[in-house]
């Protein structure tokens, strides 16, 4: 048996959280198919399950001094169909697995499932999302890469709960995503990527760039970021090996039962190169 | 007038099942039913030392070898699968012990508390291997002209090696079976696709006779040749497992257990020499195959027998040679799997045929078609081929429907387009269908009649093609044929329900029966009527010396492939597959099409995304999250045409048709591949990590 807490408010579950070691279970899309035993059996979960995917307080999508604020239990398809959320943000999410299950995932439930794998992590780290936590007393502000310390590891204490997920408004004129699969739908990543970059006259104003599922978290390398802003964007094809010489040590791939280190590392750089070429071209656009 | 056979109808089973209305074995409520759990091997290969069993509680049991009333095996073609291990396990997942009790909880929990000691053993893992160290399970030689001459005749000798992969079913349903007694008769259900293969290996295990053995198959979700010889295995299990406690039993695996301890489609390695004139004619091939069995023999032979008799595909070659092994390993059993052997063999006759095309600057497509079979002239076994050949209109056709011809000329970089030519023998190989001589009943009451089969509905739609045989020759309303409940006390032996033999040959006799049924209608009011298959008398065939006709007839077919290669991941997407067949006549058009394009999606799965291999004997893909099937979203666009080309013995000219789509598309796409990245493929499944290492390779 697994006993259940359905707190009404986002008080009363800061309560049970604060008196109870418990689990909080959004959409239970990973929480399930982690606990999951055999035909005819209930999952075995070591701990009573605090529920939070109704909670209204962690239901929001608003914008607001510069953020934009994501509940957690906001549901991957709900944010697919909400005008807030970046178009480039939403092509990362209809990529992830299918309409029943994003009409049970969760943002949040993506983020503290911690997986080097999770699909909205690179763009969180490409814009420096920041997360709330809260406990019944008190709330800190983290940036979503302090938060994450490894595979299914995070700084989450056992009272607090993510309440709220602020992502800058800065908008991001060059865009690209890539997730690589097994197969086109349903299927987890073996590499993926995003990048976000902003050129004025030619020259990098702003670059991000965030790999997921090619280290034990998601590899953003602002050495390499900063080295390249200023630069005329024309330049970056011919300095490609150098580029790539400053961000390959961070890409630490392993193998695995869905592909290889080698393979991983070969995208990685497959994928610079053509993100770095796409740069290319948007300026030429400009200058057209 | 009549309307045609081939008008789509709906299907009979189609409704139940959207509805969620159709009772599948976990539906089922038995009275008082114990849970079985079973207790496996961890080791690849190990003997048992010791076992060490808790403490049970009352009216929980476990079960071992020596509760086995019968023989301790599985029968089957060799009969050497242990129902429960005796001292010794051969592979990861071999089942040693049976935990039963009525919560599921507990008996989960005890299985989980008894410990295995084990002393292991050496391992071997990989065919490579097995052949060095002659782990041989059967070897068989046939020949066909004078190749030793033509190779000294030849003017050109080339080598070359093609190698496929393990694939898993993924039918929806797990394999399952019930059991309970009652009186002094075992009744046995399950998810199945030979109840007469299952009576007989309980007969064997309970060492009891078939009268008292009643096996009833409940409606099955999907087979694809894993339901063939496996559930025997488990049926053993719930039969014995009944025996010992008095009560009833269930044991349905997990998705993951059914990954980890069901068989495989056979893992195969090919390697030619082969022999061209001046001309640039094949005259003579040495053909060497190579399947992994894994730790039993099984129904292995008779899948080797298919793999080599398919192995020269379309072509007529006048010198060949073949030799054909299965090898032991250490893991999991291979077994059938739809295409039965042939598709391994048939990727690797049709990619040696592209690549030698390619290396000679000859178009794949003239190369080919300079080999092809032509009516009369004899197969790989010397039997001669009696009927039509219309491959050549299959091809003209599927080059017109794909626009071939302009796009091969036109295509753009990481963008290919590839073509194969397939058959399937149809119905049982060798002297198969002389032995099993199967047998129906058709009943007549009254204005309503039963077939009586044992063929069986297994998603595929042979109820609603057998009744619609019956019906349309009787000229009554679907509905008022029936089929009996597949249970062995009420049905007569059909046959298994394999080798895409339900239509043409047990769809065949049905016909018969209803035809004599039509000429006494009106007189009788009650009536039965029973056939048996009789093997034309012009097709001979020796079982020692592989010689004849391994088939009566065959189906045949043409794909073609366009596939795009994202230049970045190297990730295939198969855009579309054009696929003409000639399969004798459609008995359902709509239902024939789902068979193919079924076929199609499982073929292209195994040529691409499907992967699956074992590290030292221990599956690294166990489960649905890494092994992968393509799912809607990697359908291609699919293209589907017949060309009619009736059969004289088949049902209104049907020939067979279930398993001949899953043998195009593989080389089809290997060849579009080859295509968009001027490599050749040479081995299953393409994956973007073999292509990108390859890539990396060249430059
Ligand atoms: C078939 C299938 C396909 C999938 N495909 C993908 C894919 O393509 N890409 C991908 O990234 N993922 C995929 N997933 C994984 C999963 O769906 C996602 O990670 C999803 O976003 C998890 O959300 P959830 O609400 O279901 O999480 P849950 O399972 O409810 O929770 C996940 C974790 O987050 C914690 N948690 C949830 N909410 C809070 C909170 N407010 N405060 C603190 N902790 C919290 C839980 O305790 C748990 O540790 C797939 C899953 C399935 C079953």
């Amino acid at each position: 048996m697994v006993n259940g807490y359905h707190p009404k408010d986002l008080i009363e579950a800061l309560k049970i959280r604060a008196e109870v070691s418990c689990i909080p279970l959004a959409g239970g899309t990973d929480l399930m198919v982690q606990n999951a035993r055999g035909t005819g059996l209930s999952p075995n979960f070591d701990k009573p399950l605090l529920f939070v995917g109704h909670l209204p307080e962690l239901r929001h999508i608003e914008k607001k001094e510069g953020f934009l604020h994501i509940g957690p239990s906001v549901l991957l398809s709900e944010m697919l169909s909400h005008p807030f959320i970046p178009e480039t943000f939403k092509k990362a999410i209809s990529q992830m697995a299918s309409p029943p299950t994003r009409n049970l995932a969760t943002l949040g439930g993506n983020i503290c499932n911690a997986s080097p794998a999770g699909d909205t992590l690179p763009f969180l780290y490409a814009m420096d999302a920041e997360l709330i936590l809260e406990n019944h007393a008190f709330d800190r502000r983290i940036p979503i890469e302090e938060f994450i310390c490894g595979p299914k590891q995070t700084e989450l204490k056992s009272d607090e709960l993510l309440t709220d997920i602020l992502i800058p408004t800065t908008l991001f004129p060059v865009s690209y995503y890539k997730k690589v699969g097994q197969r086109r739908g349903m299927s987890l990543t073996k590499v993926s990527f995003h990048g976000l970059a902003e050129i004025v006259d030619g020259y990098v104003e702003d670059l991000r760039m965030a790999f997921g599922s090619v280290a034990p978290t998601v590899v953003r390398s602002r050495d390499c970021e900063n080295s390249l802003i200023g630069e005329p964007v024309s330049t970056l094809k011919s300095r490609f090996n150098e580029i790539w010489e400053l961000y390959e040590p961070s890409i630490q791939p392993i193998d695995d039962a869905r592909s290889t280190a080698t393979y991983r590392k070969n995208v990685c750089y497959n994928i610079l190169k053509d993100f770095l070429t796409h740069l290319e071209n948007i300026k030429e656009i400009y200058n057209e | 007038m009549k309307m045609s056979i081939s008008k789509s109808i709906n299907r009979t089973d189609a409704k139940g099942k959207i509805w969620g209305e159709t009772p599948y074995l976990g539906d089922i409520a038995f009275d008082n039913p114990l849970y079985v759990k079973t207790v496996r091997s961890n080791q690849s290969h190990a003997r048992i030392s010791a076992i060490h069993i808790p403490t049970l509680p009352e009216g929980y049991w476990v079960i071992d070898k020596s509760h086995i009333p019968g023989k301790n095996y599985m029968k089957t073609v060799v009969s050497d699968h242990p129902i429960l291990a005796e001292d010794e396990v051969l592979y990861i997942g071999q089942p040693i012990l049976l935990v039963a009790g009525p919560d599921r909880e507990k008996v989960y929990g005890l299985s989980k508390e008894i410990r295995i000691d084990y002393e292991p053993l050496p391992a071997v893992y990989t065919l490579e291997e097995s052949e060095k160290q002659g782990m041989v399970f059967t070897d068989y030689t046939l020949s066909k002209g004078n190749p030793v001459e033509a190779f000294s005749q030849a003017e050109k000798i080339l080598q070359d090696e093609y190698s496929t992969g393990l694939q898993e079913h993924v039918y929806l349903e797990p394999q399952g079976m019930a059991a309970e007694f009652k009186e002094d008769t075992v009744f046995v259900y399950g998810s199945m696709q030979c109840p007469f293969y299952v009576e007989e290996a309980l007969t064997e295990a309970l060492n009891m006779p078939a009268d008292k053995i009643r096996v009833i198959q409940t409606t099955t979700g999907g087979a694809f040749g894993g339901k063939e010889e496996f559930p025997s295995l488990i049926a053993c299990h719930v039969a014995i497992a009944t025996c010992v406690t008095g009560h009833p039993v269930i044991l349905i695996y997990d998705r993951d257990e059914d990954i980890l301890s069901t068989t495989k489609r056979h893992p195969s390695l090919v390697r030619y020499k082969v022999g061209l004139d001046k001309n640039n004619t094949l005259t003579v091939l040495d053909i060497d195959i190579l399947y992994n069995a894994g730790a039993y023999a099984g129904i292995s032979p008779v899948v080797l027998q298919r793999g080599i008799f398919s192995s020269t595909n379309v072509y007529n070659f006048q010198h060949i040679r073949v030799r054909g092994r299965n090898f032991r390993t250490h893991t999991v059993p291979s077994g059938a799997f739809r295409g039965f052997g042939a598709p391994q063999s048939i990727f690797a006759m049709e990619m040696l045929m592209h690549n030698i095309a390619i290396s000679l600057g000859l178009e794949p497509i003239d190369f080919k078609m300079k080999h092809c079979l032509k009516q009369g002239d004899t197969s790989c076994t010397g039997g001669k081929i009696h009927d039509k050949i219309i491959l050549p209109e299959l091809l003209e056709r599927a080059l017109t429907l794909s626009e071939y011809r302009k796009k091969i000329q036109t295509h753009k970089p990481f963008t290919g387009i590839g073509l194969s030519l397939f058959l399937h023998g149809c119905g049982f190989t060798g002297n198969g269908e002389q032995t099993i001589r199967g047998k129906i009943i058709l009943q007549k009451k009254g204005k309503d009649v039963l077939i009586k089969v044992s063929s069986v509905e297994m998603g595929q739609g042979a109820d609603t093609i057998l009744r619609k045989i019956v019906a349309h020759t009787l000229e009554l309303p679907i509905h008022h044929v029936q089929c009996e409940v597949r249970d062995t006390g009420l049905i007569p032996d059909s046959g298994p329900t394999v080798a895409s033999r339900t239509v043409m040959i047990v769809g065949g006799l049905l016909q018969k029966a209803a035809e004599e049924m039509k000429s006494r209608w009106d007189t009788e009011e009650n009536l039965e009527i029973s056939k048996v298959y009789h093997h034309p008398d012009f097709l001979v065939w020796d079982n020692d010396t592989f010689t004849g006709n391994a088939y009566p007839t065959y189906s045949w077919g043409v794909n073609v492939a366009e596939v795009a290669i994202d230049p970045i991941s190297y990730a295939i997407q198969v855009k579309k597959i054009t696929a003409v067949y000639d399969v004798g006549r459609a008995i359902d058009e709509r239902t024939l099409r789902g068979q193919m394009e079924g076929g199609i999606v499982q073929g292209m799965g195994w040529a691409t995304i499907e992967v699956m291999h074992a590290d030292e004997g221990t599956l690294v893909q166990r489960t649905l999250t890494d092994y992968k099937i393509p799912t809607s979203t990697d359908i291609p666009d699919i293209v589907c045409d017949f060309i009619e080309n009736p059969y004289e013995f088949g049902p209104f000219g049907a020939k067979c048709a279930g398993e001949l789509p899953f043998t195009g598309p593989a080389p089809a796409i290997a060849a579009a591949v080859s295509n968009a990245l001027g490599i050749p493929i040479k081995e299953l499944p393409i994956t973007p990590e073999k292509l990108l290492e390859m890539k990396n390779d060249e430059d």
